[in-house]
């Protein structure tokens, strides 16, 4: 490893024609991409009353459960919300289309694929993965093809020879100092290390950060039930109402032994 | 400039304390609209409009509103809250009909917004369609279930009725939703009390008593209940008396709540409460205005 001892001299004209213009590009594409994907981003479609009174009737026996250990309120209101919300649910009285009819074939499950709203969404993840992916293969075709094998920078400090195929990639010399920068890997360090300029520039809430959508991919998303994901509510009310009866169970009243715990906590009866 | 900087400062503290306090709302806003800065300091600027707006209609100066719903307007077209801000003008200026009909295109291009439909409700309130507004109101709130001042609104509604059972109902709806408020609880226990279910009102009144003293059980027999702790030891005392005078009260719950135990007790310790609060002296070591009234009150049996 002896070859550090000598020099490589670079042209200044490669910092100031080379280096600087690939940081600078870089940053600009990634503030362009930012209101890109502003402009891009549709307005959250508008759900009817039905569709917003299907989608929050779970809230209202959550709701119900979360104090039932510890009521507020008295048993006969408690049994009654309970009992309402578990005909109510049997009954469907909350699905978006009214309860089903009998004789009525269950819904088969909804198909993303076919579900227009569905499809929205996933369009919506597509588009903002075009907006990455369109720049950044412009742009490493243009370091390709003009910059292929330029050294660009050295680093100030020593680094091991484990770093050689991440700081000179495109350069195939086994003897160089590992601290030289090739241009293929400047482009790799810009990629994953400009996030925190953007959150400097555009605030926490960008979406400049191309690397952070590498990782996403606009059908992981499908799996996992999310917003805007169609949901068989029949079924999930079915499924509450075993809740709800599981916590009648659990239910006790504040105010069922007030009287004792004040008396106590004033020290007019002994414990 | 000064002026216009503390009277956003505290204009600022109003919004973040939710404070209405209109009149100096609007004096304040007044001076900062004429500076003509409320465009240029961004987001807060925005906020400011809104609050400055509404204040202008509370004092009944339109002219001052409608300056901030065009600035409003023209930065935010077409907004679901400058649609509302908008609404509240015309409920001020013109009838509640145009208002009525305002609302009800809004709600026709969009069903589910939620103030829009709130601020109708209160139109049909005030017109004194009141079977209308419980109609919606119901509606409302079977969609969104979540929204306590809906519930509190039609528990209001019920009340002016004397449909105090319906009342109680809605108000264990904002029971459920927020059970760390004392002061739902003891409207609660105050409605019950007006709808003669005396057990379940004195137990609601002393979950009040529990909920806002100390939990520090060594200190509390010397402390003085202050604030809404007073009020619910006078509902708990009321309720106490009631009981011991006529026993049938304690088995004629709508609810089919027992009667507390121990009520001689209650009724001992809840006297002792209130005179503890009416005697211990004042900021200048005054004895508390009524005591003697209330001393008098405490010893009838």
């Amino acid at each position: 490893m002896s070859t550090s001892a000598v020099s490589l001299y670079l042209d200044p004209q490669i910092r100031d024609w080379v280096l600087f213009p690939i940081t600078l590009v870089m940053i600009l594409v990634g503030i362009l991409r930012h209101y890109v994907v502003i402009l891009l981003q549709s307005t959250p479609k508008k759900l009817s009353r039905e569709a917003v009174r299907e989608q929050r009737a779970l809230t209202r026996s959550q709701i119900l459960q979360a104090t039932a250990a510890n009521s507020p309120i008295p048993p006969t209101y408690y049994k009654a919300i309970s009992k309402h919300l578990s005909a109510a649910y049997e009954a469907g009285t909350y699905l978006k289309d009214g309860p089903p009819k009998k004789g009525d074939a269950p819904p088969a499950a909804p198909n993303p694929l076919s579900d227009p709203a569905a499809m929205d969404g996933m369009m919506a993840g597509m588009k903002t993965q075009m907006v990455m992916m369109v720049p950044q293969m412009v742009i490493m075709g243009w370091i390709n093809f003009f910059f292929q094998g330029f050294v660009l920078i050295k680093l100030p400090f020593p680094l091991t020879l484990g770093f050689k195929s991440m700081l000179q990639r495109g350069i195939e010399t086994p003897d160089m100092d590992v601290r030289w920068v090739s241009s293929l890997s400047w482009y790799f360090l810009n990629f994953f290390g400009l996030n925190g300029l953007y959150r400097l520039i555009l605030g926490g809430e960008n979406s400049a950060d191309s690397s952070r959508d590498m990782t996403a991919s606009p059908f992981a998303a499908a799996g996992a039930p999310q917003q805007g994901q169609p949901q068989d509510y029949n079924k999930v009310f079915k499924a509450e109402r075993d809740n709800l009866e599981f916590s009648e169970g659990l239910y006790n009243w504040v105010g069922k032994d007030v009287e004792e715990r004040i008396l106590r906590k004033y020290g007019k009866i002994s414990t | 400039m000064a002026d216009v900087a503390s009277a956003l400062q505290k204009l600022a503290t109003y919004r973040t304390q939710n404070n209405r306090a209109s009149q100096e709302t609007f004096d304040r806003g007044v001076i900062v609209l004429k500076s003509d800065v409320a465009k240029t300091i961004g987001e807060e600027g925005w906020a400011f409009l809104e609050q400055l707006a509404l204040a202008a209609i509370d004092v009944g100066r339109t002219d001052v509103a409608d300056q901030c719903l065009q600035l409003l307007s023209d930065k935010f077209h077409g907004s679901p809250r400058v649609d509302c801000l908008e609404g509240i003008l015309l409920e001020a200026t013109q009838t509640p009909e145009a208002a009525l009909k305002y609302y009800q295109d809004l709600l026709n291009e969009d069903s589910a917004n939620a103030a829009i439909w709130k601020r109708q409700i209160s139109v049909y309130r005030r017109m004194g369609k009141v079977e209308k507004a419980v109609e919606e109101l119901s509606q409302f709130l079977d969609t969104f279930y979540t929204d306590v001042e809906g519930w509190l609104e039609l528990a209001d509604i019920y009340s002016t009725c004397n449909q105090y059972t319906s009342a109680l109902q809605s108000l264990s709806h904002v029971l459920l939703l927020t059970p760390q408020n004392p002061f739902y609880v003891l409207q609660a226990a105050e409605t019950a009390y007006t709808a003669g279910d005396i057990p379940l009102s004195i137990r609601m009144f002393l979950m009040a008593v529990d909920m806002t003293d100390a939990d520090d059980s060594v200190a509390l027999a010397d402390s003085t209940p202050t604030g809404i702790t007073v009020r619910a030891w006078y509902g708990v005392k009321l309720c106490a008396r009631r009981l011991l005078k006529d026993t049938r009260l304690s088995n004629s719950s709508a609810s089919q709540t027992p009667a507390p135990k121990n009520i001689n007790l209650i009724d001992e310790l809840a006297t002792e409460r209130l005179r503890v609060a009416y005697s211990s002296p004042g900021k200048k070591g005054e004895i508390a205005q009524g005591r003697d009234e209330l001393f008098a009150w405490a010893a009838l049996i």
